[in-house]
């Protein structure tokens, strides 16, 4: 069993560049087949009919020549992607995945902001990077997806502490390597691609920042313009780098400075309809914690149905006693009603968090 | 022409052997190439099913003690595609709320249309051109036999559901909505019938009202009922829920919103492939389906409207097809169906989406329902006892059904993990994500579910077989807790 998987492991290393489908092949014209040996190639049967590769080392790796040379990635991830591959079984190598997940140390609810957050995931991950004393890129990660935190440690663990150039030289292949069966086709869905993507992007960004030295609070329009604009197709975007070079502060305080800027922002200058719903649950629900965020420009595509002021979307945290004993539908129930005005003259979402003190 | 349709009626006399028995695939091609290949071969299938040689058959069937093979077993050897293994374990499929698989009968249409009269419609007088428009409308006539409207020219053939609702959106909703007309629809709607109805609305300055769920964890239909008013103009609601599992009573809902003028669109995606749908039986103004969902191939679905209604719509798409004199500087219309199908259709695939429908009326809609029924409450309840699960929906109870689906979360996991694992460990797919009902997730207070759904071609075995897995699957992840 072990040798097949081993087998079906280098034939990963095959997976992404070599013409053998991922998936096993539809059968011929179905005029011919008869369907009860409808048997696609899958590809253990490929496997076995090959003998396993000697042990990767990238020179004599049997990796096809587009696969970037092992030597080329920082050497925390060449030691990551060295266990990975002597991991044998696939079950085994989930373990090992959910292993670094465990042991990946939990980011701030600070910094879990829209400016670090992954996007288009289905599970939520957020990524921080931040320069240490030697000028190399540290990065902190979380997700609510523990698979995902897996990838998400991996690549903490092995692009931190080195620097921005080299991280952002690093090839998603790599990936193919660890035997996961991850998926390099870019794509909305893909975690993984989109979390090494923007963690490059975020290194660019410090070194960028770095070189025009700069301490203190960035022009909350620059904060914003550096921060949107993360789903540029390449880790490179030469575009935001002139940007940011234009007014320095960009090391270790822009997070932090982006961060504080969007709340302060969002908050302070809540408009009336803002005001109003913090007023009616500050009132009815006495909340000991009361987040209102007005996040309707995320929507500018379709707000203002009614030509109401923009003020249609809205990310709420409730922290109230009123909340005890009631289950999550409930609260939400509570909320939509105490807000009822407000949905019936132009408010259209809310995101709701509704917690206990004790859950808090 | 005359001589075609002789040779067709002639054809569909035929009955075909079914296409499990290995020599089968060789009498239909050696057959002459008719339309009767795309006739279902089930009849055959049950009187040949104890006799079958096919060994896939065999592994698959689990006879109960009166020796009866299930829906699920005697159709299963229609479909290649679920005869396969996945990451070395053989392949469950249960994501057909997403997509349906198709029978060889299907795919046999579509590839015998290519191969043997592949021309284009309605504007040739050659003999190929003929016999692929003869066949397209033909189709058109299945589907609209197939929902009960009264005339094939109320069908309009569209890329797919979501296509027909922005049809409905543009070409209805932009010349029919003022300010402050009112369109009611539910919080549990897909993506497809909310966005279009956003779109139009910034545009007239019509509102959207949003129905949400009641206890019992369904669209509160007397809240609904309670939104209409003489300023509704539209109730756009689902059939089905694909995520809810939850079934809307439409002849309720029609009836409600005719006594105040106002018209209902339903989204039947996830109704039309599972049960008998009667859209004069309903009274619907509009009803819109996908093909794929269906037995059918994808880049086909249909919008159903009132003939009234279509007649007074102006085009959507403008092209070829859809006028009747074109000038420099103006055109005229052509009369619906036509006026609404600009550019040269999916004709393979709307004649699959044909053959599709005679394959799931060979068996009987109803034989469908029933089938599902019984697998939706062994879905539920099989799942039901997997611990710390939350499905989401109604409870299935005596007035309540559900459809053959599930959705729901493991506590302390995120789906997203589960159906990787089911997918690497166990071959079993199933859909993680929001479903494209994202305002039903956030009303609900989760980010995403996981998603298991059937169609007739699954079994208990199936059930079995994901229920097992799931289970797994959340040890493993414990495990590392």
């Amino acid at each position: 069993m072990a040798s097949t998987a081993t087998a079906a492991l280098s034939l990963r290393l095959f997976a992404a560049k070599l013409p053998f489908p991922r998936r096993p092949s539809r059968p011929p014209p179905l005029l011919l087949f008869p369907p009860s040996s409808a048997k696609p190639i899958s590809f253990q049967r490929i496997a076995d009919a090959q003998p396993p590769p000697p042990p990767p080392r990238a020179s004599s790796s049997p990796s096809p020549a587009q696969l970037q040379p092992i030597e080329d990635l920082p050497p925390n991830l060449r030691s990551i992607v060295a266990l990975f591959q002597s991991v044998p079984d696939p079950k085994s190598k989930y373990q090992q995945l959910l292993f670094y997940g465990k042991n990946l140390k939990p980011l701030d609810q600070a910094f879990k902001t829209r400016d670090n957050k992954v996007e288009g995931c289905v599970s939520q991950v957020w990524v921080r990077a931040l320069l240490d004393s030697d000028r190399n890129v540290v990065f902190e990660a979380d997700s609510d997806s523990v698979l995902t935190k897996g990838l998400a440690a991996l690549l903490v663990q092995g692009l931190s502490g080195s620097p921005a150039d080299e991280i952002v030289r690093v090839s998603p292949d790599f990936v193919t390597l660890l035997g996961l069966q991850q998926s390099l086709t870019p794509s909305r869905n893909n975690g993984f691609l989109n979390m090494l993507k923007l963690m490059q992007k975020k290194a660019l960004m410090l070194a960028a920042g770095a070189e025009s030295n700069g301490n203190g609070a960035v022009p909350a329009g620059e904060a914003k313009d550096v921060g949107i604009g993360m789903n540029s197709d390449t880790g490179v975007n030469r575009s935001s780098v002139s940007e940011s070079d234009v007014d320095g502060g960009r090391e270790v305080s822009v997070e932090k400075s982006n961060l504080e800027v969007d709340e302060v922002d969002s908050e302070s200058s809540l408009g009336s309809r803002g005001q109003r719903i913090r007023e009616r649950l500050e009132k009815e629900l006495s909340p000991i914690e009361l987040r209102v965020e007005d996040v309707s420009y995320q929507h500018a595509g379709h707000a203002g149905v009614r030509g109401s002021d923009g003020e249609t979307h809205f990310n709420l945290r409730v922290v109230s006693k009123e909340f005890e004993g009631k289950s999550l539908v409930k609260r939400h129930r509570l909320i939509y009603d105490l807000l009822q005005e407000e949905l019936q003259s132009g408010l259209h979402a809310l995101s709701i968090v509704a917690k206990t003190p004790a859950e808090s | 022409m005359r001589m075609t349709m002789a040779m067709e009626g002639a054809a569909l006399k035929l009955a075909p052997p079914g296409p499990f028995r290995p020599n089968s695939a060789l009498a239909l091609a050696s057959a002459a190439a008719s339309s009767s290949s795309s006739r279902a071969s089930f009849r055959r299938l049950s009187s040949s099913a104890a006799a079958s040689s096919s060994s896939s058959v065999l592994a698959d069937s689990d006879p109960s003690a009166s020796g009866s093979l299930s829906l699920g077993h005697l159709t299963r050897p229609d479909f290649p595609i679920l005869h396969q293994e996945v990451n070395g374990s053989k392949l469950v499929y249960l994501d057909n709320a997403a997509t349906s698989q198709k029978p060889s009968s299907v795919l046999k249409a579509v590839l015998e249309y290519y191969e043997a009269y592949n021309s284009n419609v309605h504007r040739g007088i050659h003999f190929l051109s003929v016999r692929a428009t003869d066949e397209y409308e033909l189709a058109r006539k299945k589907v609209a036999q197939f929902i009960n409207a009264g005339e094939s020219r109320d069908i309009i053939f569209t890329r797919n559901a979501t296509e027909a609702i922005n049809l409905v959106a543009h070409s209805w909703g932009l010349s029919n909505l003022k300010p402050e007309d009112e369109i009611v629809l539910t919080i549990a709607e897909h993506h497809s019938a909310i966005v279009p109805w956003q779109i139009v609305s910034k545009k007239t300055g019509a509102i959207l009202k949003f129905v949400d769920l009641d206890g019992g964890e369904v669209p509160d239909v007397s809240k609904l009922r309670g939104m209409l008013s003489k300023k509704t103009k539209l109730v756009v609601v689902h059939h089905v829920s694909n995520m809810l599992a939850s079934i809307l009573p439409i002849e309720d809902i029609v009836q409600w919103a005719h006594d105040v003028q106002a018209k209902v669109l339903v989204d039947a995606c996830q109704s039309v492939p599972h049960m008998a749908v009667d859209v004069k039986a309903l009274d619907v103004d509009f009803l819109v389906a996908s093909s794929h969902k269906m037995c059918g191939p994808t880049g086909i679905g249909f919008l159903y409207g009132k003939s009234e209604l279509l007649t007074s719509m102006p085009p959507f798409l403008g092209g070829g097809e859809m006028i009747a004199d074109v000038f420099l500087d103006h055109s005229t219309y052509a009369e619906p169906p036509s006026r609404f199908e600009a550019g040269t259709p999916a004709i393979g695939e709307a004649i699959g989406l044909g053959a599709a429908i005679d394959y799931l009326s060979e068996i009987g809609m109803q034989k469908i329902h029933d089938y599902e029924m019984e697998l939706a409450n062994y879905l539920y309840e099989s799942l039901q006892s997997v611990p710390s699960v939350r499905i989401y929906g109604p409870k299935p109870s005596r007035n309540i059904n559900r459809a053959a689906l599930c959705s729901f979360n493991v506590e302390g996991l995120h789906p997203t993990d589960i159906a990787t694992i089911l997918d690497q460990q166990h071959g079993v797919a199933i859909r993680s994500g929001h479903h494209c009902a994202q305002p039903l997730h956030r009303y609900l207070g989760i980010s995403a579910s996981a998603r298991a759904s059937l169609y007739f071609y699954n079994t208990k075995e199936d059930v079995d077989n994901f229920i097992e897995a799931l289970n797994s699957t959340v040890n493993f992840f414990n495990t590392y807790k």
